[in-house]
């Protein structure tokens, strides 16, 4: 057994998974790693199932003491990360012997970074799902908000063979992130002219942009809807504008239901580069065709 | 006539006629209930909501099209859906005023009285069209017109937990505290929402809901009376 101390808990730290499926119509939040390629491959480094839990770690890091001997892997945003006070590396499985400290430092590039730690983790689901709800009871997932001096378990299983990923396989992280948009429910609520800012504008990622949604700058000129919608299903990366024209892209802790109008919805790999992307970064819109 | 649209990579939306009607909304439920049974391989959840029902899929297990084709047949098969039984949930609900939060604001808003406010709101058999916003937070309908209220421009930072309010033509009860921008009429004294329950969620999609008022001895009486996984609230 490995206990992960959380000396410091970062930002915004939390324990995700794939999220909780099959539940949105109670209106839970499907939630989930906003970045499933880095976790993913951080899972995979260490030899665990592509559904172990895993820590997403948002701009400033964690410091983490480790009381016993495991094998961990670090993917994403690269945080100047340090195993007691040495740098080490983002891409490849590492060996944490008892006692290390993991600290991160400057956010190089990227938002979110991955954590994973080889073995069991004994976290207690909700719903099926590990992943924290940061919003209404916080005693669904106690475990999963990581605070100062929170501890997680896990169950270590035999070492496996340090392993990289290829460097082609690594993200490119690009000034302007490019995200693929397909039309939504309501695209034709747009007019040709709003179509063309869409695509030829380079949007800002808003301030108050997080896991629920990321809002852009500026908005789309002269936006009005004359009648209200009723309210209906969000799913993630769904892209809505509100009333005063301002382009929200809904992502992995959003509500499943809204009441403006849906006009398009990007795809898996675009929400995977929008995660890596943080406040004050910008973004440009691609058409994509739905087939 | 159902109206079928994509809705990103992994989901496809149902439209009904967008009108909020117990005929509409019966139709979706009819809908929603076929492809729960059917467990259609790749269907992931389903979003029922007013006139619409969003369907998550897996794209790697079905296809948007099979996927398509699929729900049309089942829309248009003949299943015996309509017997699942409506439940009936009556609701206590304390309308004083160290509850009602922002009950002048309606008064204002609706020129009743208090007292009429309350008859009105306990007069009406609601339903339970969607669930959204906050987990387990149902929306009720169809609110009489004489209570529509708009939602405060700016919104509470934070509503209690089991508070009952209105916006538009619709009333809801927070299940857990939120900021929120509904107007605040009373709380029921029943937990709504306990993720720690087997069953964390009081409210199911097509209930039937009826309040009725208790006064602040009997709301504290029955805050006592719940246990934490008490969630047998037929009255």
């Amino acid at each position: 057994m490995v206990r992960l101390h959380f000396i410091k808990p970062g930002l915004w730290t939390t324990v995700q998974d794939n999220g909780r499926i099959g539940y949105q119509n109670f209106g839970v939040p499907v939630g989930g790693v906003m970045d499933k390629k880095a976790a993913q491959q951080a899972n995979q480094l260490v030899g665990n199932s592509l559904e172990t839990p895993i820590l997403e770690i948002t701009m400033l890091g964690p410091q983490i003491i480790f009381q016993g001997d495991c094998q961990i892997a670090i993917t994403g945003a690269d945080l100047s990360p340090t195993l007691n006070k040495q740098p080490i590396s983002n891409y490849e499985t590492i060996h944490v012997s008892s006692n290390s400290v993991l600290a991160f430092g400057q956010l190089r590039q990227g938002c979110r970074t991955y954590l994973a730690v080889r073995g069991q983790w004994k976290i207690k689901p909700w719903l099926g799902s590990c992943s924290a709800m940061p919003f209404g009871d916080k005693t669904a997932t106690p475990q999963s908000l990581i605070q100062k001096d929170s501890f997680i378990d896990v169950q270590t299983l035999p070492l496996i063979a340090p392993q990289r990923t290829a460097l082609e396989d690594r993200p490119v992280f690009k000034k302007i992130v490019k995200i693929a948009l397909m039309a939504g429910p309501e695209w034709n609520y747009l007019t040709l002219r709003q179509v063309a800012h869409l695509f030829s504008t380079t949007y800002k990622i808003h301030k108050d942009s997080n896991r629920m949604g990321y809002r852009l700058d500026p908005s789309l000129p002269n936006f009005e809807f004359s009648s209200p919608l009723i309210s209906s299903g969000i799913v993630p990366g769904t892209v809505q504008v509100t009333n005063e024209g301002q382009l929200i892209i809904l992502l992995l802790d959003a509500q499943t239901m809204g009441g403006y109008p849906r006009i398009g919805n990007i795809t898996q790999d675009a929400i995977n580069n929008l995660a890596q992307a943080k406040p004050g970064d910008s973004i440009r819109f691609e058409f994509k065709e739905d087939k | 006539m159902l109206i079928f649209k994509p809705f990103g990579p992994q989901a496809l939306l149902v439209e009904w006629e967008q009108r909020i009607a117990l005929d509409v909304h019966g139709a979706v439920m009819e809908l929603y209930q076929k492809v729960a049974i059917q467990n259609i391989v790749g269907v992931l959840y389903q979003i029922p909501a007013y006139c619409s029902l969003t369907i998550g899929f897996n794209p790697e297990l079905i296809a948007y099209q099979a996927l398509l084709e699929q729900i049309a047949y089942l829309d248009r098969f003949p299943l015996a859906i309509g017997n699942i039984p409506t439940r009936q949930l009556s609701i206590p609900v304390c309308y004083e005023s160290s509850f009602a939060l922002d009950m002048p604001l309606v008064e204002a808003q609706t020129k009743l009285d208090r007292a009429t406010i309350v008859r009105i709101h306990t007069s009406t058999a609601f339903r339970v069209y969607m669930l959204g916003f906050l987990p387990g937070f149902p929306y009720l309908g169809v609110l009489p017109e004489e209570l529509k209220c708009d939602r405060r421009s700016t919104p509470s930072l934070k509503i209690p937990a089991q508070s009952v309010g209105l916006a538009g033509l619709q009333t809801g009860i927070y299940p857990s505290d939120a900021p929120g921008g509904w107007l605040i009429i009373g709380r029921t004294p029943f937990v709504t929402f306990n993720p720690n329950a087997d069953d964390p969620f009081l409210f199911k999609v097509g209930d039937s809901v009826r309040f009725y008022s208790i006064s602040v001895e009997e709301f504290e009486q029955e805050t006592s009376k719940i246990s934490p996984s008490a969630f047998n609230n037929s009255k």
